[in-house]
């Protein structure tokens, strides 16, 4: 007699075997609708700057440009007081200093706060981290005497330096750097590099991911500045272009084709950086959970 | 790698001079920080007390006489016959008001986003980008956009309610209550990307074994989001909570941009009024006492965050 143990077949746990499209069709219809309502904003001010101003006010509404022109670009590109080009250098410019000045505070200050030993480390990183307590508004009003004093209202020292000092990336930095392996430090160290070779060949070229992430936060941080900006750089030649627009949004405060025109030049070089440059923000968010 | 690396390294000798980085030299960290400490002391730390010695002066740009005037501005901002007091606690609350209403959407709205494009779906990376491509605009581009989709008359809303839906025009930027409704929905459409992408970041974290459990338990989507995903979530939560809070604290650029702060101050921004008062009246020292009150009501969130950055500090400090 055979026992037979065939019968007990082994329980599988069956999947329901629908195709996954028909699972997700709810799903991706959802997300094609948001995205279409968040990208509306951003169609319509394309659609508005290629219309005449009659047909950007017009009833019935005109999906689409029914008589396309450029016009609206070209007037405000050759405005005589439209300053597109130069503040767009000012942006740029500021943006670039900015970024390379306090990308090189943080790393001299993360280095030590991470990696060396000595008397009052610990307080420092206190004292440095304690400053995220202070709202931006505190410091703005003592901050634009500081600048009336020094001379440097309409300056580019005024859009560089008050903001090279922020904190919350030497605070990244540190925390990046204590995740490096001690050994590889020690192994530089065993062949007679000192601390500031340490950070560059050893340290840096191991960082690049955060340094590239808190290159992209800094860049968009002072190219999207707009309160400081807005009170120390007031005359027309040194204005950023967010501050910039604004003037013209009381300027073309019907014009909505040239407004939008205007608009349009300012954010879409910035879409055009975010798409290639979107990797490393995204990452970077994720990496640190930071915000403006 | 560090043998490549630490071959460029050349050996020193090992003078005692202080400018010298080598390990001998017991100034070498303190090299290091100065650069930082410089712009930190004079743009960070002093600002903070001279700010605090200007709101007990008289401060006055132009004469340059700034007498000593101890609380004065402190105490007109609690004095109910002044027109600070008046608008300083009415900005105030119009700011706690856009707080209360935004923070809720922005965080739930982020999450209900993230859980939609956090599994694979067909163009998942396309909708990630989109999601989150507002929030690389300027405050001023996003401000413009919106002013123009909800303008009073040519407006896209007002068009479409009157063109499909046969509605009435609202005057959505110079009524008193409807005016936020450009501020808010430009703001959620504006940071919802930030807050989708930390969640996100935090469900890919989740093991995915912990689902494969509850369906051998037999637990359906609901229960799994309930008892797995949303508990699993609360540090990240917590963390986008208080980040938008202070966030939405600090609401300048949006109203400024939008409404102008009207009708009639109704959703004018505690910081924007600050800077009229400071550079519209050129009235500097009021201007900082009413910062410094404002930066002290915001302590009790700002110091909720500087402890929840402390304690991921002590936990990742074990390894260092």
């Amino acid at each position: 007699m055979a026992l037979t143990v065939q019968g007990s077949t082994p329980r599988v746990i069956k999947r329901q075997q629908r195709p996954t499209w028909l699972m997700d069709a709810p799903r991706f219809v959802l997300l094609m609708i948001l995205a279409l309502i968040f990208l509306a904003p951003i169609y319509w001010m394309l659609s508005t700057s290629f219309k005449p101003e009659s047909d950007a006010i017009a009833t019935p509404i005109q999906w689409l440009p029914a008589h396309p022109t450029l016009d609206n670009y070209t007037e405000i590109i050759n405005s005589p007081d439209g300053k597109l080009w130069r503040w767009t250098f000012n942006s740029v410019f500021t943006a670039l200093a900015f970024t390379l000045a306090h990308l090189t505070l943080c790393v001299l200050t993360a280095y030590p706060l991470a990696r060396l030993k000595f008397k009052g480390r610990e307080a420092w990183f206190w004292i440095i981290l304690s400053s995220l307590m202070v709202p931006g508004i505190v410091t703005l009003i003592p901050s634009y005497i500081m600048m009336l004093q020094f001379n440097w209202i309409d300056t580019y020292h005024a859009l560089i330096w008050p903001g090279v000092a922020g904190v919350f990336g030497v605070f990244l930095l540190r925390q990046f750097f204590v995740g490096i392996p001690l050994e590889l430090e020690e192994a530089a160290r065993m062949d007679g590099a000192n601390s500031l070779q340490v950070l560059i060949y050893v340290i840096l070229p191991l960082s690049v991911p955060a340094l590239v992430s808190l290159a992209v936060f800094a860049f968009m941080g002072s190219w999207n500045n707009y309160v400081w900006p807005l009170y120390v750089a007031t005359s027309p030649d040194m204005q950023t272009l967010p501050v910039g627009i604004t003037s013209f949004s009381q300027r073309y405060v019907t014009e909505y084709g040239k407004l939008m025109a205007g608009t349009a030049i300012a954010a879409i070089p910035v879409l055009i950086a975010y798409l290639a440059a979107q990797r490393y923000l995204v990452s970077g968010i994720a990496l640190t959970g930071m915000k403006d | 790698m560090s043998a490549a690396s630490s071959a460029r390294v050349t050996r020193r000798s090992q003078r005692g001079s202080l400018l010298a980085l080598n390990e001998t030299n017991p100034l070498v960290p303190y090299l290091f920080l100065l650069p930082h400490a410089v712009f930190f002391l004079v743009f960070i730390v002093y600002p903070v007390a001279f700010g605090f010695y200007v709101s007990v002066h008289q401060w006055d740009l132009l004469s340059g006489n700034s007498p000593f005037v101890g609380l004065k501005y402190y105490a007109q901002i609690f004095d109910p016959s002044s027109p600070q007091s008046q608008f300083f606690w009415r900005t105030l609350l119009n700011t706690a008001f856009f707080t209360v209403v935004s923070v809720p959407l922005l965080v739930g709205t982020a999450l209900g986003l993230a859980l939609l494009v956090y599994r694979p779906i067909f163009g998942q990376n396309i909708f990630r980008a989109i999601f989150f491509m507002p929030g690389i605009l300027s405050v001023s581009v996003m401000g413009i956009l919106w002013r123009w989709m909800f303008d009073n008359q040519s407006g896209l809303i007002n068009v479409i309610r009157e063109q499909f839906f046969g509605q009435a025009v609202i005057q959505f930027l110079t009524t008193e209550g409807w005016a936020w409704v450009p501020i808010i929905v430009g703001t959620v459409w504006w940071t919802i990307g930030f807050n989708m992408t930390l969640y996100l970041a935090a469900l890919g974290g989740i093991s995915q074994s912990y689902y494969e459990a509850a369906q051998l338990d037999g637990a359906g989507p609901w229960a799994q989001f309930r008892f797995i995903t949303f508990p699993l979530l609360s540090p990240t939560t917590l963390f986008i909570a208080v980040t938008t809070v202070l966030a939405s604290f600090q609401l300048f650029g949006q109203s400024l941009v939008i409404t102008g702060g009207g009708p009639t101050r109704s959703t004018q921004s505690v910081i924007q009024y600050i800077t009229e008062e400071a550079f519209g009246n050129n009235q500097q020292s009021s201007a900082a006492a009413m910062a410094f009150l404002f930066g002290a009501l915001m302590l009790i969130f700002t110091g909720f965050q500087f402890r929840l950055m402390a304690k991921d500090l002590r936990s990742s400090g074990k390894d260092g």
